[in-house]
């Protein structure tokens, strides 16, 4: 076979990308990780089984179980664990496992392997979500199939975890570059952070992206008290597009950062 | 005329722990071997090479392009880690078809070129395992199987023998003498210095970061003219031998085996001493079983230049 | 007849002897190791922060007069009682904070032992399965108690300085082994917690998600069945409740749920089963490939 000419243009950044996503795409789905994480969003799927058939015929109630327990258990619970997990490993995963010589030689550039592998690994989260979301949804809402508003919600729901996995992994994935302990400094701001500041009033709720996703639900929901308190809480929304805005930009900006910081510096096994 | 592999004063630190130091090297097309202990600096080496390190000092330079970043570098360079590192959950195919993809080569020259990679470490009937069910050796060649799959033209191979029974081993130190005479450039790294000497006499002696020497062995062996050359003759009457040297002032110095029928001699001047043999022998009537030079070979090298 | 002069070695006439704690070295390695990571000593001494709280409340409790312009009437709120030390020992802060320590220090006992297959290298030592997994749990336990029992026991003991009499001890004297009973329950379960999540993976970083994730989890799945099923018995699905619950039956303080405290302890201890029996299964000298 011909030798591969060395002063051959660089491959363009596009079908970098796509080799990186179709390798860990292949990849993320084999483990047994994502299995487990998959099995965990079945659990709404269970409970909204069990809510169904507890409050038959009580659409509203069931909705708003939907949209004050369940939609909240996906968005700060679910949705972060996940984002934590995969955002974090974009560059951990191949630093501590030694793998990262495999990519770094290969004509992929670096951008395009964090990049591959942020996008990997959101669409295999998305997956998981969105069918753990798309289940209990309608199993919820079961009785009224027939309403288009219904569908309008849905897709509602759906946007916003979608924006939410683009959001915190782009953060998480920024943190894994720049940290080794990422995951560490990640749960106290995706559990600790992201909880304690929507009890602020005014604008100090801005400085979180649950702000801004729970802007954008289609039901808002309630203030909460007694224990689960810690999921809900009191919400001045932003408007819709700002709030977009605002999570797309999270997203691009962290990933831009986190290929930028991968550029430049050395990441290095621990000895 | 561009050497394949150029570094100028390249040095790189960890913290306050020195890599390499100061070290200027031109590699070019046909194997090289990389020696040192452990510790060395032979692994930072091809980490620097290969761009997954960066220079805190000096250039490295494949083909006149600086490596760092510079990605189409990569489709002519090939890197086998020392590292036992590997997609854990993924069989043998699918870890070198998914690493073939990334060059971009469309699906059936991927399968192809998987297959024909496979067949040359002789894993093709593994390939459908998940490498976490790998033995060693298998793992080793697997690792093997990804540098050379894409064809390149540059391997650079870090340890690549360890692990490998006798047999496998050979078999790979054949592949790298195939490559060499079809005109690649090999950079293999090993700190068992018989492994190096069985795919080449060119080599660079690397200890505590520095280059201590770099060229052919027995041409580095005869620089070092601090230390004498010894030679051993196993001969009937080893003794006979030696009385026809007493007298001659190139030898430093003779000592007898305690076998009796060793004469082990130090000096300064082989070559006459060679041709002197052949008439001491005659003269003495003396039948030779053997002719060494005990420390001509790396081994021996290495530890005079490090002062042992 | 050959006579073997130097054979370069020699028969050993002594007798073998076993350590008395052959599980020993692995404490003390686990606990070195987790000091050496970076952040661990912040998230360790930030683990002090609830009993430094709590420690301030004994000091004001004890000089209300001082602090009159502060409490403005809610000097009944500074009542310390042994529920006061329940409160403290069963509060969400401080066990928020137990967890990240053993995120840090308990994630990679067992799992990088599996990454490296080191279980090898222990079991060809003379080690029993249960010397090694007592040598994991001590790591545990030392964290645990040193955060727990250490300042409980010590912040009794403040409690008597300040108040400068015996007189809490001689009201309440069943109170330190309330104390030292609920630190090693807390402690024992988080042991077999720990290992259990770490034994079920080679991967620490993921271990580490599963230790913050599980402990989550279980609060909020009360918290759904709660508001779905309007029943104190999902309680009994929150680690968290569970501790509180039989933290409660252990200072003598009024159950937080309406269900007999019985029914915690036996949750917690069918969990230090269930992780028993994967220990058992997973911790082997022998590597099984599939």
């Amino acid at each position: 076979m011909k030798p591969v000419d060395s002063n051959a243009p660089r491959p363009s950044p596009w079908l970098s990308v796509r080799r990186v996503f179709g390798f860990f795409f292949f990849l993320g789905r084999r483990t047994g990780r994502a299995r487990v994480f998959f099995l965990l969003g079945l659990i709404p799927v269970a409970l909204a089984v069990m809510v169904r058939i507890l409050l038959a015929g009580r659409a509203a109630e069931a909705m708003s179980v939907f949209n004050d327990i369940l939609m909240v258990f996906y968005l700060q619970f679910y949705v972060v664990i996940l984002a934590l997990f995969y955002g974090t490993s974009v560059l951990a995963e191949d630093i501590e496992g030694r793998t990262m010589a495999y990519l770094v030689t290969r004509p992929v550039s670096k951008p395009s392997v964090v990049v591959g592998k942020y996008a990997a690994y959101s669409a295999l989260m998305a997956i998981m979500t969105e069918v753990s979301l798309t289940l209990s949804f309608f199993i919820m809402n079961s009785g009224r199939l027939g309403e288009a508003s219904l569908y309008r919600v849905f897709f509602g729901y759906a946007g916003v975890l979608a924006l939410a996995i683009l959001a915190y992994t782009g953060l998480f994935t920024f943190l894994g570059s720049l940290l080794k302990r990422a995951l560490l400094v990640g749960l106290v701001f995706g559990f600790g952070w992201e909880n304690v500041i929507q009890y602020f009033p005014g604008s100090t709720q801005k400085f979180s992206v649950v702000h801004y996703l729970k802007s954008l639900l289609p039901r808002r929901p309630v203030t909460g008290r007694g224990t689960l308190s810690v999921l809900l809480f009191r919400l001045e929304p932003t408007a819709t597009l700002p709030a977009i805005l605002v999570l797309v930009l999270v997203g691009a900006v962290c990933v831009g950062l986190a290929c930028w910081l991968f550029r430049t510096k050395e990441y290095l096994p621990e000895e | 005329m561009t050497s394949e592999i150029a570094t100028r004063n390249l040095s790189k630190w960890y913290g306050n722990v020195l890599g390499l130091s100061d070290v200027s090297l031109e590699i070019e097309a046909g194997i090289t071997g990389l020696l040192g202990p452990n510790g060395a600096g032979k692994s930072t080496f091809m980490k620097l090479v290969t761009g997954q390190m960066k220079p805190n000092i000096g250039t490295v330079s494949v083909r006149g392009a600086a490596v760092w970043n510079n990605t189409s570098l990569f489709s002519t360079i090939g890197f086998c880690p020392e590292a036992d590192a590997f997609y854990e959950d993924v069989t043998g195919w699918e870890f070198l078809t998914g690493l073939l993809r990334l060059y971009g080569f469309p699906d059936r020259e991927v399968r192809e070129r998987a297959e024909r990679a496979l067949d040359i470490v002789d894993l093709a009937a593994d390939k459908d395992r998940k490498i976490k069910g790998y033995s060693r050796g298998m793992r080793q060649r697997i690792k093997f199987a990804q540098a050379i799959a894409h064809d390149p033209e540059i391997i650079i191979l870090d340890e690549p023998l360890s692990g490998l029974d006798p047999l496998g081993k050979r078999k790979l130190i054949k592949l790298v003498k195939d490559y060499r005479a079809e005109g690649k450039t090999i950079l293999v790294s090993s700190h068992v210095l018989p492994e190096i000497e069985a795919m080449t006499s060119r080599i660079v002696l690397v200890h505590q970061g520095k280059i201590l020497a770099q060229g052919d062995i027995h041409y580095i062996r005869d620089l070092i003219e601090a230390h004498p050359h010894m030679i051993s003759v196993t001969c009937a009457d080893p003794r006979a031998v030696a009385a026809r040297f007493v007298a001659d002032r190139s030898i430093l110095k003779m000592s007898f085996g305690t076998d009796g029928r060793t004469l082990v001699v130090e000096t300064h001047n082989r070559d006459a001493f060679f041709s002197r043999l052949q008439e001491a022998v005659l003269e003495a009537g003396v039948e030779v079983d053997e002719i060494r030079s005990p420390d001509d070979n790396l081994q021996a090298v290495f530890d005079y230049l490090v002062g042992k | 007849m050959t006579v073997i002069r130097e054979k370069g070695y020699y028969h050993w006439d002594g007798s073998l002897v076993e350590r008395r704690f052959p599980w020993w070295p692995i404490t003390r390695t686990g606990i070195l190791l987790a000091f050496r990571k970076k952040r661990f000593k912040l998230f360790f001494a930030a683990a002090y922060l609830p009993s430094l709280v709590f420690l301030a409340a004994l000091y004001i409790s004890e000089r209300l007069e001082d602090f009159k312009f502060m409490l403005r009437g809610s000097e009944r709120v500074i009542q310390i009682t042994p529920g006061s030390f329940k409160m403290y020992m069963t509060n969400d802060g401080l066990l928020f904070l137990l967890v990240l320590v053993l995120v840090f220090a308990g994630s990679g006992l067992v799992a990088d032992d599996l990454k490296h297959n080191s279980l090898q290298l222990y079991f060809a030592r003379p080690l029993r399965k249960r010397d090694y997994l007592l040598g994991k749990m001590a790591v545990v336990f030392f964290f645990m108690l040193i955060l727990t029992l250490v300042p409980g026991l010590l912040l009794f003991v403040f409690k008597l300085i300040f108040s400068g009499s015996f007189k809490f001890f001689t009201a309440y004297p069943w109170l330190p082994l309330s104390i030292i009973g609920y630190t090693a329950l807390l402690t024992v379960f988080f042991a077999f917690y720990t290992l259990l999540l770490s034994a079920l993976s080679k991967n620490s970083r993921y271990v580490m998600i599963l230790i913050f994730m599980v402990y989550l989890f279980s609060d909020i799945l009360y918290g759904i069945l709660h508001g779905i099923f309007r029943s104190p018995y999902m309680a009994l699905f929150s680690i968290k409740s569970n501790l509180a619950q039989a933290g409660s039956f252990l200072f003598g303080q009024k159950l937080p749920f309406g269900f007999p405290a019985f029914w915690s302890f036996a949750v917690l201890a069918a969990l230090c089963a269930v992780s028993a029996l994967v220990l058992r299964r997973k911790i082997r000298g022998v590597e099984v490939i599939k």
